[in-house]
């Protein structure tokens, strides 16, 4: 439906790759609070191309007084770019360059602690060209990695460092940015004046694509009022029943509810509004869709297990759910400290300092953990109900006629059911790998390919699991034609029957059950 | 253009050529390798040096490589992005560096000709070496920084990589000579492989840079200072050309007890030394 859109969409994000202009402070000592400096226009700043230049020394120009200063995005052809509300998201690491000085020596394999003095502005196109507002400032520390070959450490050689986190962003509302830094030099703490040399660094910002946000905005204006009509149509139908609704049923229809808040085109007010929470509210509403998509495949494998245990109720499954569960909150939680403490401070890191990096680990351990516990829970359960089927299949020429209907009905939609999931399940893996490897291979010269594959895997991915559950809901959805009795049913009724059959009250399932073995 | 000077400040052939110079020399320099390395070098040092500013924002003609026509730069930009500049840092070098070869018509076998050719190969040679070498960077920023979604970009090399690739390239560049019909450049030796694109290649053999001679605009070694330890091009067999070297002391006005910090002024105090230098004779 959106097939031409999605073709031509580009790549989901992209960056800008920008090296800060060397602004040099003459108040220094004299604190001015809040002065932008400006990197270039009618109101830039005085600047030095170059840290080494012969200036730096005559002018006694001292650390504290470089602001390193760039506002993006940056021009293009002739003409100052504009930032838009469609990029809805951007988030910026440093490069530091770090160069070798045998004088001044970086102390290798002791990752310095480095801090930040930043300040981060935001101006629109219409408003005075001095106009600069804070949007945030914070003094943050972040921690230095960097390597050398030692063959080649000859005084200017680069060192490689690792890319710094720097701020977040979780809405794009205004036209330009501008980002201020300083690395203050502190007279008490000398550990954090050993940084070696340092002759820049390179901002690279990341923003989500308008064309992108247009197709996803589409995709998810599409799909919201499909799965919602097809989530209320499914309801009706269990409702006209005149048996209590059982598990599988609530669980179907939680799964479908929950599809729909995520569906749900929120996003729409980032174009009108400053609304930076509307980034942590889609990751939740994500987290809380592939939650529920694991707890529907559980308790799914549990109602089709055909033996003569009773389940038909929530408290059955609390072993298995906790698995989910728990990994969900954890990674909940480590979202929740990084994005959500970014809604304050778009500075905050948790990977910047070596208990939140140790937090952050043990909430993804944990998670990974969870997430192992569930699959070999799922893996049982799946294995139980196979050997369960293999048994029932044997026996199914000695059954009744309704009992044999009745159980290769559960068998075919079991059976449906687990290849329809393997099918999308691998193709998500499939197109994750196939994304991740084209994006790393990425070289210039390469315009040609007309394929995105990253916005194609993202929104295939998205749609395919959005027609898995609207498939479920109207498959699954029980009949309204009276059920009768099963030896009127002529042929061509057949599958629908065994498609649309509910897993049954299951103290019927559990009767039936008897008296098979009693049979 | 800094670090290119730095890097052939080793070189013996072209001590004292500053960097602006180093450009416009070039062409006095005979057709030989150290012409081929320079006109790498030095169009080498314009792709970078362009790159570089169209990151700082310095430069305001720099494209967006995205946008078709310049009309549609905001749309284009908001669309899809605008990507990296470093492709305009080539087709900008090679349009500038490219032009002053161009500008006459030379005929058949001529030596302006071969001259032209090798200058337009070993150009090339030298803008490949930033393009073809930027390398790719990725950082993931999926749900919980995981890497659902990847975002990649160019690094541009360090001028020392593309410089030692450039020194690599002089070492083993190919001698050529015109094709039967006079219009190409081809090797010389058949012995040796076909230089390819990334190849340096040059027309005659290395003119003698030990003495003095101011038709090939080589200054000689005469009064150079050398590293009497050094087996390589600065030490003083090699340097010298077997003319020997003096010896003499030199006091070293210096700063020392420097404090540093990662940047900019340094508070130090002076300290007097002695060292020994060497010089060709």
């Amino acid at each position: 439906m959106c097939n031409g859109a999605l073709f031509s969409a580009p790549a989901p994000s992209s960056t800008i790759v920008s090296i800060p202009i060397n602004c040099i402070d003459y108040d220094h000592p004299v604190p001015k609070d809040k002065k932008a400096f400006i990197p270039r226009g009618n109101h830039s700043c005085a600047y030095v191309e170059n840290l080494f230049d012969k200036s730096v020394e005559t002018e006694k120009i001292e650390a504290n007084q470089i602001v390193f200063s760039q506002w993006l995005p940056l021009p293009r052809d002739n003409h100052q770019l504009r930032m838009s509300r469609w990029f809805q998201s951007m988030l910026t690491v440093i490069q530091m360059d770090v160069v070798h000085n045998s004088k001044n020596p970086y102390p290798l394999g002791k990752n310095p602690k480095m801090q930040l003095e930043c300040h981060l502005f935001y101006r629109n196109a219409e408003d005075d060209e001095n106009d600069w507002k804070e949007l945030a400032s914070a003094v943050v520390e972040r921690r230095l990695d960097c390597r050398i070959d030692e063959n080649q450490k000859q005084d200017g050689d680069l060192y490689e460092c690792d890319l710094l986190p720097f701020f977040e962003l979780g809405s794009v509302h205004y036209d330009y940015y501008l980002i201020n830094i300083r690395l203050p030099v502190s007279k008490r703490d000398d550990e954090m004046n050993k940084l070696g040399t340092v002759s820049g660094m390179t901002f690279i910002t990341i923003f989500q694509n308008g064309g992108f946000t247009k197709v996803w905005f589409s995709l998810k204006t599409v799909f919201f009022p499909l799965t919602l009509s097809v989530l209320i149509w499914f309801w009706r139908r269990i409702l006209q029943l005149s048996r209590p609704t059982n598990l599988l049923e609530r669980t179907l229809f939680a799964l479908g509810i929950i599809l729909s808040i995520m569906n749900f085109p929120l996003e729409w007010i980032t174009l009108l509004a400053n609304a930076p929470f509307v980034l942590l509210i889609n990751d939740i509403r994500e987290g809380a869709f592939y939650a529920m998509l694991l707890s529907f495949w559980l308790i799914f494998a549990g109602e089709h297990m055909m033996d003569s245990q009773e389940r038909n109720k929530l408290s059955s499954y609390w072993k298995h759910l906790l698995a989910v569960i728990v990994g969900c909150l954890a990674l909940l939680i480590f979202d929740m400290c990084e994005r959500g403490v970014q809604l304050t401070n778009p500075f905050y890191s948790i990977w910047a300092t070596t208990t939140g990096t140790n937090l952050a680990l043990a909430f993804i351990i944990l998670a990974g953990i969870a997430a192992c516990g569930y699959f070999l829970f799922l893996s049982y359960m799946i294995f139980r109900v196979f050997r369960n089927i293999s048994t029932k299949t044997a026996s199914l020429p000695q059954m009744s006629s309704v009992r044999r209907k009745f159980y290769s009905g559960l068998i075919f939609r079991f059976k449906f059911l687990m290849l329809t999931t393997l099918l999308c399940a691998a193709l998500t893996v499939i197109f994750f790998i196939i994304s991740q490897v084209s994006e790393g291979q990425w070289k210039w010269g390469d315009d040609g390919i007309s394929l995105e594959y990253s916005s194609a895997f993202l929104a295939g991915v998205y749609g395919m699991w959005n027609m898995y559950v609207f498939a479920l809901l109207s498959l699954y959805a029980p009949s309204h034609k009276t059920m009768g009795v099963a030896e009127s049913l002529d042929e061509t009724r057949e599958e629908e029957v065994q498609l649309t059959q509910i897993p049954s009250e299951s103290s019927a399932l559990a009767s039936m059950i008897t008296k098979s073995t009693v049979d | 253009m800094i670090q290119s000077r730095s890097f052939v400040r080793y070189f013996l052939w072209c001590p004292t050529i500053k960097a602006q110079e180093l450009r416009f020399k070039g062409w006095e320099l005979a057709e030989g390798r150290e012409a081929a390395f320079t006109h790498a070098v030095s169009a080498a040092g314009v792709v970078y040096a362009i790159s570089r500013s169209c990151r700082e924002g310095e430069l305001q003609s720099c494209g967006c490589s995205r946008a078709r026509r310049p009309k549609d730069l905001n749309r284009d930009w908001i669309w899809g992005g605008c990507g990296d500049n470093i492709e305009y840092g080539y087709r900008f070098a090679k349009a500038f560096v490219d032009v002053r070869e161009k500008e006459k018509n030379h005929p058949r076998h001529s030596r302006s000709l071969a001259r032209m050719l090798m200058n337009l190969h070993n150009n090339e040679a030298g803008r490949i070496a930033v393009y073809n070498y930027a390398k790719v960077a990725c950082k993931c920023h999926g749900v919980s920084g995981s890497c659902s979604l990847k975002t990649c970009w160019q690094q541009l090399p360090t001028f020392r990589e593309v410089g030692d690739r450039l020194k690599d390239r002089y070492d083993g560049a190919t001698e050529t000579k015109f094709n039967n019909r006079g219009t190409k450049l081809k090797r010389k030796n058949r012995r040796f492989n076909k230089p390819n694109k990334e190849d340096l290649i040059y027309l005659d053999d290395s003119p003698d840079y030990c003495t003095a001679n101011p038709e090939t605009g080589s200054l000689g070694t005469v009064g150079r200072e050398c590293n009497r330890s050094s087996q390589g091009m600065d030490g003083c067999t090699l340097m010298c050309c077997g003319r020997g070297y003096n010896t003499f002391k030199r006091k070293l006005v210096e700063r020392c007890h420097c404090k540093f910090y990662w940047c900019c002024y340094v508070r130090c105090k002076t300290c007097e030394r002695v060292l020994d230098v060497q010089t060709c004779k």
